[in-house]
């Protein structure tokens, strides 16, 4: 967490995170974008599949009604031809003509002569030439004419009987229908709604390792002790799963090996440092013992600190109820009983119990760095303690110093480890560099936070969250 | 007391061991010393010791076992030298009955401090005629564990206390509906606060109070006897 998004923490304020939106309708989640270029892809095939199937659908149509026409024209001059001229007429009515065909027996031909014949694929697809010369002779037409008539596609012939009237055909195609059968879009329907299912549900599935392999790094991130993730599922998943397994064994590894170098050298100090001590007892010289002594005192400080940092010994201590405002006042009287001096520059105020969850050790020893501070280099510390304003708010707490402040370039780089500012350096006051460092890491830990700021009319305060 | 106590020093380190034997001596009292368990087991039956410093972090056998086994042997006090912040070994170390104990690298007059308050205590309790330590001393709802050096509260909340208040709390269940004057309440807190001790101790008891929610203008845990002192008032339960 940075600074930033503690600083809106405590106001409470909201801030999501930045990011440019650039299309409204473009989902943030991979899986969304995957579904939605999926069922991009899958609307535009089954479109054109569609657009494919209807083109057929109308050139078979087409094809099989210009055979029908084409069948019948010629059924049709046959009747004709073959009856005797006084039963011509009705003998036509009863032939069954098909949609789009009309004949009639006139005295003039319905086509003029020297039309334009139609073009040569309607003449072959009507097969027009073959009904001029079908027939044995004698049963032939006299004469035959073809013409467009009408929109493309629709033509008219007129075809002369050896007596003389003609047999004038139209044929004006109905429009085509490629959607004629409902079966077809309804299946049509469910399988698009089938596979556009299939997908999104296949896209959660597939994108659910991502996720999981998100909430393991942010498990890991907060604690190196996280248990690993199921090596399980597609190989790439299986993979990756696996190499973030290996790299956090590799990071627990390294911590351990710090923490267990740190914990080697702490532990064969100590046996210096209390041989030292011992020998600093057998000391004539009183004022070189008590100096030797405070060394010995500083060293010690300076290992337990740096020991505390390194094994983030926060992380091993249970989380239990415990009264916040009865740690506040506890670390406020020992600071104040260690320095009888500034004992009247210690202040608490806040309501007298307010129970939180947290590791007590080491949230006394976060306070007790953030009091320490405040004594040593602001001569004061006034804690404040303020009940969450709402359920699911923050506890809030500031220990405020009477100090020069620090500039405001340093308000954040002060919780580098072993940071430490000029006047600190230079003043008497010892330190490790480590106080700050371990109090945030302390708070972190807890889920909140501690930043520092200075006050308005001079002084610094700590201001602290905490999970309510 | 007895007027030269016999300490049986158990460490590792022969420096220390030799500085420490030093140390004590010159203070008045006879020391022997073993550099391991082994060493310790083989010393113990050859003398009469009135209170054993074990460094819990030993080559082979642990202190803690050996401490077990010392337990089983006499009642012999125990202050243990425990690693910085291993809070676990003190644990179970007070649980076994240790005590007291120090983190290494200890102060060397905070150590003889607390040998003396160990065995002025031992010498007033008869010796010999101590109780097992209790794993929680309850009284008015409240939980004292006196291993994990904590309090919680009627509703199971850990109400951190400083030092002081831990021991005049300690002092006073241990002790319930029983008189204490300052004076008293001086000698069992080990004389180990400095600065005014009426004071401290009157400072301490209305800090007690306030996070054990005792009314300060008029108690009814811990009272205030006429011609100063205090009193617990209440059933006290060990477990």
């Amino acid at each position: 967490m940075s600074a930033s998004q503690a600083d809106a923490g405590w106001q409470g304020t909201a801030v999501a995170p930045p990011s440019v939106r650039r299309w409204r309708f473009w989902p943030r989640s991979l899986a969304g974008r995957t579904a939605l270029v999926l069922l991009l892809g899958l609307t535009l095939v089954q479109g054109l599949g569609l657009l494919i199937h209807a083109l057929d659908r109308v050139d078979l149509q087409k094809f099989a009604q210009a055979r029908e026409i084409a069948g019948r024209s010629f059924a049709a001059w046959r009747t004709v031809v073959l009856a005797p001229p006084d039963r011509r007429a009705a003998m036509l009515a009863d032939i069954d003509l098909p949609q789009g065909l009309l004949a009639s027996l006139d005295e003039t031909p319905a086509v003029p002569l020297n039309a334009a014949p139609p073009p040569l694929t309607v003449m072959r697809l009507f097969r027009l030439e073959q009904l001029a010369t079908a027939g044995p002779r004698g049963f032939r037409p006299q004469e035959a004419r073809f013409a467009v008539l009408g929109p493309p596609g629709n033509f008219a012939a007129s075809l002369r009987l050896p007596d003389g009237p003609w047999l004038n055909l139209r044929v004006r195609l109905p429009p085509p229908r490629p959607w004629h059968s409902e079966t077809f879009l309804i299946a049509f329907a469910v399988m698009t709604l089938a596979a556009a299912a299939l997908t999104l549900w296949a896209v959660r599935r597939l994108t659910l390792p991502v996720r999981a392999l998100a909430e393991a790094a942010d498990r890991l991130g907060r604690g190196v002790n996280a248990p690993p993730l199921p090596e399980t599922g597609p190989a790439e998943v299986a993979t990756a799963a696996h190499a973030f397994n290996t790299m956090a064994e590799r990071i627990r590894r390294f911590v351990s090996d710090r923490t267990q170098m740190l914990a080697a050298i702490s532990h064969d100090l100590r046996t210096p440092i209390t041989r030292l001590r011992l020998r600093a007892e057998f000391m004539e010289d009183e004022e070189q013992r008590r100096k030797m002594l405070a060394d010995l005192d500083e060293m010690e400080a300076m290992i337990t600190a740096t020991l505390a940092f390194a094994r983030d010994d926060a992380a091993a201590e249970p989380s239990v109820p415990l009264d916040l405002a009865a740690l506040c006042r506890t670390v406020l009287d020992e600071a104040a009983d260690a320095r009888p001096e500034a004992a009247e520059h210690v202040a608490y105020a806040g309501p007298e119990h307010l129970t939180v969850q947290a590791r007590p050790t080491a949230l006394k020893r976060a306070l007790a760095n953030l009091v320490g501070n405040a004594l040593t280099y602001g001569g004061a510390a006034r804690l404040t303690l303020a009940r969450p304003e709402g359920s699911g708010r923050p506890v809030r707490l500031a220990v405020e110093d009477d100090g020069p402040g620090i500039p405001a370039t340093e308000l954040e780089s002060v919780f580098q480890p072993f940071r430490r500012l000029e006047v600190s350096r230079n003043r008497e006051t010892g330190g490790t560099g480590l106080g700050l460092p371990i109090a945030r890491n302390i708070l972190r830990a807890h889920g909140g936070d501690v930043v520092l700021r200075n006050r308005l009319g001079g002084g610094l305060a700590a201001v602290v969250t905490l999970p309510g | 007391m007895d007027p030269q106590p016999h300490i049986l020093v158990v460490d590792d380190d022969r420096e220390i061991r030799d500085l420490l034997s030093k140390f004590l001596e010159r203070q008045g009292m006879r020391v022997t010393a073993a550099r391991d368990t082994k060493d310790a087991r083989r010393l113990w039956p050859l003398g009469r010791y009135h209170l054993v410093v074990l460094d819990l972090m030993l080559p082979g056998e642990s202190g803690l076992d050996f401490a077990r086994w010392l337990r089983g042997q006499d009642d012999v006090p125990i202050v243990m030298l425990t690693a910085m912040s291993e809070e676990t070994d003190r644990i179970v170390g007070l649980e076994l009955g240790a005590d007291d104990y120090l983190a290494k690298p200890f102060n060397p007059r905070e150590l003889l401090a607390r040998i003396r308050a160990v065995l002025r205590r031992t010498s007033a309790e008869g010796g010999g005629q101590k109780e097992p330590p209790a794993k929680a001393i309850r009284f008015a709802g409240w939980t004292l564990e006196p291993a994990r050096r904590r309090l919680l509260s009627p509703e199971g909340v850990e109400v951190p206390l400083t030092g002081g208040e831990y021991e005049l709390l300690q002092v006073l269940v241990e002790r319930p509906n029983r008189v204490l004057t300052r004076d008293m309440l001086m000698d069992l807190l080990h004389n180990r606060q400095a600065g005014p001790f009426d004071r401290a101790i009157d400072v301490a008891v209305s800090r007690l109070r306030r996070k054990l929610e005792d009314d300060g203008r008029n108690p009814s845990l811990i009272k205030t006897v006429r011609g100063g002192g205090y009193v617990l008032a209440a059933t006290v339960d060990r477990a």
